[in-house]
């Protein structure tokens, strides 16, 4: 918005902004530090990437979330505002040298005046919103940094925040001078600058036109040179990643093809990068993910782990991704270690993977894929699992559970309770394979919920079975701490099993197996459709199939699984499952974290096989949550999510007053 | 430092046993097996002497096809080569037998240590460490639970009964059967199993040691393998309080054994 000139610009602006383009243009060349990274392996279509810069850049889809309802009217101001200045400054540009002069319109067209108003307006009330949280707010934890030194980058939040106003302010003035001096007929529609313009006589506006003019260009060609050092280089950086993202691979961790190492003779075990040690073996997508964090926090703010006091803290991840990257390409800094210095093994292993973070972050930056290819190195390079995950590993390898229960008594939860339930080895076809799951397998409590499966299946009369001894771990918590050997050997070993039978699709009450079977197991070649349980008793429900006479009582909450909800996007059918279990006298509540945004239960990720992270247990944290609302029952449909939240009840005392639920428990109760 | 470890394949303890027709062995089909709990821990302890010393760990286990995983997987966490004591002839050794084929395997080796488990979690005898130093005529101190590495010897801490501990000083060569805890055995890494598919396993037969049907017949033999029958007998005393406590007293002590 270098407006407001006459009709020729001086030659010495062309020479400052020569300098300022070179300036920008030395500095940019961080865009391409990624480069150093390993060949990206998913695909990036060309539709998509324009899709994604208008839906997630344009639109700023992602910004906008309920969580955080100041910030994002404070970055639409911002973005918006800065967009539109950005529109007239090119409108400008191309009038003033006399192109496309028959489809633009001119400086003082009223709709364009007013609309360049209204820009300069959202950025400066924007400017002043986002300078007020960061100065006024009283969680700097959770905040994006308010000091002149920023995190590392030139000027920081306030000083960049100090700059815009002032461009903006200059603008208007700039404007004001103009107006006055040249006094267009449709002065009026600059509405802002035409008030200003009226409170100084014309002879004033044209003595200190030149003054305000340069200061206002100065200003400018300042921002612009030094942008890709500030923050404000996302507003570059970040538009290009998010549109090059992978949408449908987001949040997917990338096949390793450990068999093909395995089976090739030549393979040099020391030459092999396993896993990310150093930032050079991150993807270059991933590292393009790093170079466009905007440094704004929400992913640490929603982290479950951060909140009960782990140091783990997702975006501390990113911008140590970032610092050591730069430090190498760039060579600004000494490159400290990534992995023991920049990011401590403990942050590392505290990650549930609950996906939180993913959900938030503007930039689409994906954060999970990241930490565990972290952990691949630590376990399958360095050996170095938390000693309690490594024999959960070793166990699953021996017994095909992570408990280490017999691998012979996968089918007791239905033996032992006389139930008859058939197995594939002895049907070989069947509409609905049930994947029991060892939680299902082995675990009390999940048992309960596997034999309530069974009533449902039997009440609906669908033609399913089991795998019975043949059933292995899906190898979801093994993948997740970082062992992908111990993963594929155990889905090669399910896939092949699955081979021998032919069913219609799978049925799961996990939604770990949900996301293993159904999602990871496709990077194998695998077709199977496979269906959560609170989708196929809803499907069931919806076919007249269950005659259903709900009677629950009292007050009930539901907990969103986060690889129900967030990583598979089911949020509704498990809700409206549960309705049809209420009696008149019950009520379905909700907890102020739920949905896309719920608290994880805190065994994800592995961590249900070890403990690392200091602070509080996220699960008490979590049934907390549950029992604010009220409620007396607390229902799951995840099997880790039963063991953490039964766990919590006891451990609060709550064993009398509060009871913790499946779904399938829920609709067992219920059959008419 | 050149150390030598056995190692022994058994049953997961987590596997469902169901005993075998002729009652001297257990069902082995549906068997998972894995490597002796304390094994794991002597294989550790020369890995970490190996890392602060040098030398070479070499690892050695005798028993069936099978057995060779445990190679396998000690040669994954770090051993260096391994041997493997193979023939149909050592089928059911007693200790005192696979302290002889072990003997005549690592007789020629000089090594300046020797580690084994404390005993086999299936038979559970804790004999072949003792019997194969006899054999070696070697040093040998049982149940350690600590080991600090000198010139020329070993300064060692020997678990004794109640709590007690008594400090001790071999001269190496020697031989320790070393107890669970010591250490934190590692976790075999990809890149380890990777590189154990380049290593050297040696397998050895009972002619290549010169062992004769002599040398390796049982003294010990199993008779009969069979699970505790649970018996439950309830007891009624009669009288007075006073002669209720007299005859509980003597029952406890003579007959329940536990007084
Ligand atoms: S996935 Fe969850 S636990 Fe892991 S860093 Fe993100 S928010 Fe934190
Ligand atoms: S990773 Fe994403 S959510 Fe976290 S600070 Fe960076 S941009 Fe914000
Ligand atoms: S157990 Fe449930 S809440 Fe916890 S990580 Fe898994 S899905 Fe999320």
């Amino acid at each position: 918005m270098i407006d407001g000139a006459a009709v020729h610009v001086p030659a010495l602006f062309y020479i400052f902004a020569g300098l300022a383009l070179f300036y920008f243009l030395y500095n940019f060349r961080r865009a391409f530090a990624a480069r150093i990274g390993r060949p990206e392996t998913r695909r990036i279509r060309p539709w998509e990437v324009i899709t994604n810069a208008l839906y997630y850049g344009v639109a700023q889809r992602k910004v906008t979330s309920r969580h955080f309802g100041y910030a994002s009217l404070m970055h639409l101001l911002l973005a918006w505002g800065f967009m539109e200045l950005l529109f007239a400054t090119s409108v400008d540009f191309l009038v003033e040298r006399g192109l496309f002069l028959e489809l633009l319109p001119r400086k003082d067209t009223p709709w364009f005046a007013a609309l360049n108003e209204l820009g300069g307006l959202a950025l400066l009330l924007g400017s002043l919103l986002a300078l007020a949280r960061r100065h006024t707010s009283a969680r700097p934890a959770a905040l994006p940094h308010n000091s002149f030194a920023g995190r590392g980058s030139l000027l920081g939040d306030s000083g960049i925040l100090i700059v815009l106003i002032l461009l903006v302010v200059g603008g208007f003035l700039a404007e004001s001078a103009r107006l006055s001096i040249e006094a267009p007929a449709a002065a009026w529609a600059s509405f802002v600058a035409y008030a200003v313009s009226l409170t100084l006589s014309s002879q004033t506006w044209q003595s200190l036109q030149p003054w305000l003019w340069w200061s206002h260009a100065a200003l400018a060609l300042g921002l612009i040179a030094l942008l890709p050092q500030t923050k404000l280089f996302h507003s570059i950086i970040g538009i290009v990643n998010v549109a090059l993202t992978n949408r449908a691979e987001h949040g997917m961790l990338r096949p390793m093809n450990i068999a093909a190492h395995m089976e090739n003779p030549d393979a040099a075990p020391d030459d092999l990068v396993l896993g990310v040690g150093q930032v050079e073996d991150f993807t270059t997508k991933q590292l393009l993910d790093a170079e466009a964090c905007t440094e704004c926090a929400r992913c640490t703010s929603v982290c479950p782990a951060h909140a009960v006091g782990s140091p783990l803290s997702p975006m501390k991840i990113v911008l140590a991704m970032r610092h050591n990257l730069y430090a190498q390409t760039m060579g600004d800094r000494v490159a400290a270690p990534l992995i023991g210095e920049l990011i401590s093994t403990e942050e590392l292993w505290a990650c549930t993977t609950c996906r939180a973070c993913m959900e938030e972050c503007p930039v689409i930056i994906d954060h999970i894929p990241a930490i565990i290819d972290m952990r691949r190195f630590l376990v399958l390079s360095e050996g170095q699992p938390p000693r309690d995950a490594a024999t959960s590993l070793e166990k699953t390898t021996q017994q095909g559970n992570p408990w280490g229960f017999p691998r012979d008594n996968r089918l007791k939860w239905a033996l032992d309770a006389g139930l008859d339930v058939p197995v594939m080895a002895d049907k070989r076809e069947v509409d609905v394979l049930y994947w029991v799951g060892c939680a299902g397998a082995y675990d009390p409590r999940n048992q309960e919920v596997a034999r309530a499966m069974v009533a449902i299946f039997q009440a609906a009369n669908v033609d399913f079975a089991v795998l019975g001894t043949e059933e292995r771990c899906t190898g979801d918590s093994a993948r997740r701490m970082g062992e992908e050997y111990v993963y594929e050997t155990l889905a090669n070993q399910n896939i092949a099993t699955l081979a021998n039978y032919r069913f219609n699709r799978i049925v799961t009450t996990c939604p770990h197996c949900l996301q293993t079977l159904g999602r990871d197991y496709r990077q194998l070649g695998t077709t199977w459709q496979v269906t959560h349980h609170s989708d196929y008793i809803q499907e069931l429900i919806d076919q007249g199939r269950l005659v259903l006479d709900g009677q629950l009582t009292g007050t009930v909450t539901y907990h969103d699984a986060c690889y129900l909800g967030r990583h598979n996007g089911i949020y509704e059918s498990p809700r409206n499952v549960v309705a049809r279990t209420l009696g008149p006298e019950g009520k379905l509540v909700e907890m102020p974290l739920s949905r896309s945004q719920s608290f994880c239960c805190g065994a994800g990720g592995g961590n249900m096989w070890y403990e690392v992270s200091k602070g509080e247990r996220i699960n008490l944290n979590r049934f907390d949550q549950a029992v604010a609302t009220g409620a007396q029952t607390v229902v799951t449909a995840c099997s880790f999510c039963m063991i953490m939240m039964d766990d919590a009840r006891k451990v609060r005392g709550e064993e009398e007053r509060v009871q913790v639920k499946d779904i399938a428990e829920l609709i067992a109760d219920s059959l008419a | 430092m050149n150390i030598c470890v056995l190692l022994k394949q058994v049953p997961d303890q987590g596997s469902v046993f169901t005993i075998d027709s002729d009652e001297t062995w257990v069902q082995e089909d549906n068997l998972v097996f894995t490597t002796n709990e304390s094994d794991n821990y002597a294989l550790e302890e020369a890995l970490l002497m190996k890392a602060s010393k040098g030398g070479e760990v070499v690892v050695c286990t005798l028993g069936p096809d099978r057995a060779s995983q445990t190679l396998k997987d000690a040669l994954a966490k770090g051993a260096d080569r391994a041997l493997f004591l193979r023939d149909d002839a050592f089928d059911r050794l007693d200790s005192l037998g696979a302290a002889r084929a072990f003997a005549a395997a690592l007789r020629d080796d000089s090594f300046d240590l020797i580690l084994c488990g404390l005993q086999a979690d299936d038979t559970g005898e804790g004999q072949l460490g003792p019997m194969l130093a006899e054999q070696l005529s070697l040093p040998h101190v049982t149940l350690v639970v600590q080991t600090e590495l000198l010139d020329g010897c070993i300064k060692i801490k020997q678990e004794l009964e109640g709590g007690w501990f008594r400090h001790l000083e071999a001269d190496l060569p020697a031989l320790l059967t070393i107890q669970s805890g010591i250490n934190k055995p590692r976790y075999a890494s990809l890149k380890g199993i990777m590189a154990m598919k380049r290593k050297e396993i040696k397998q050895v037969s009972a002619a290549d040691l010169s062992l004769t049907t002599g040398d390796l017949t049982p003294h010990q033999i199993l008779k009969r393998l069979y699970v505790p029958a649970k018996t439950k007998e309830t007891q009624f005393l009669e009288g007075s309080p006073d002669e209720v406590v007299a005859q509980l007293v003597e029952k406890l002590a003579n007959e329940a054994k536990v007084l």
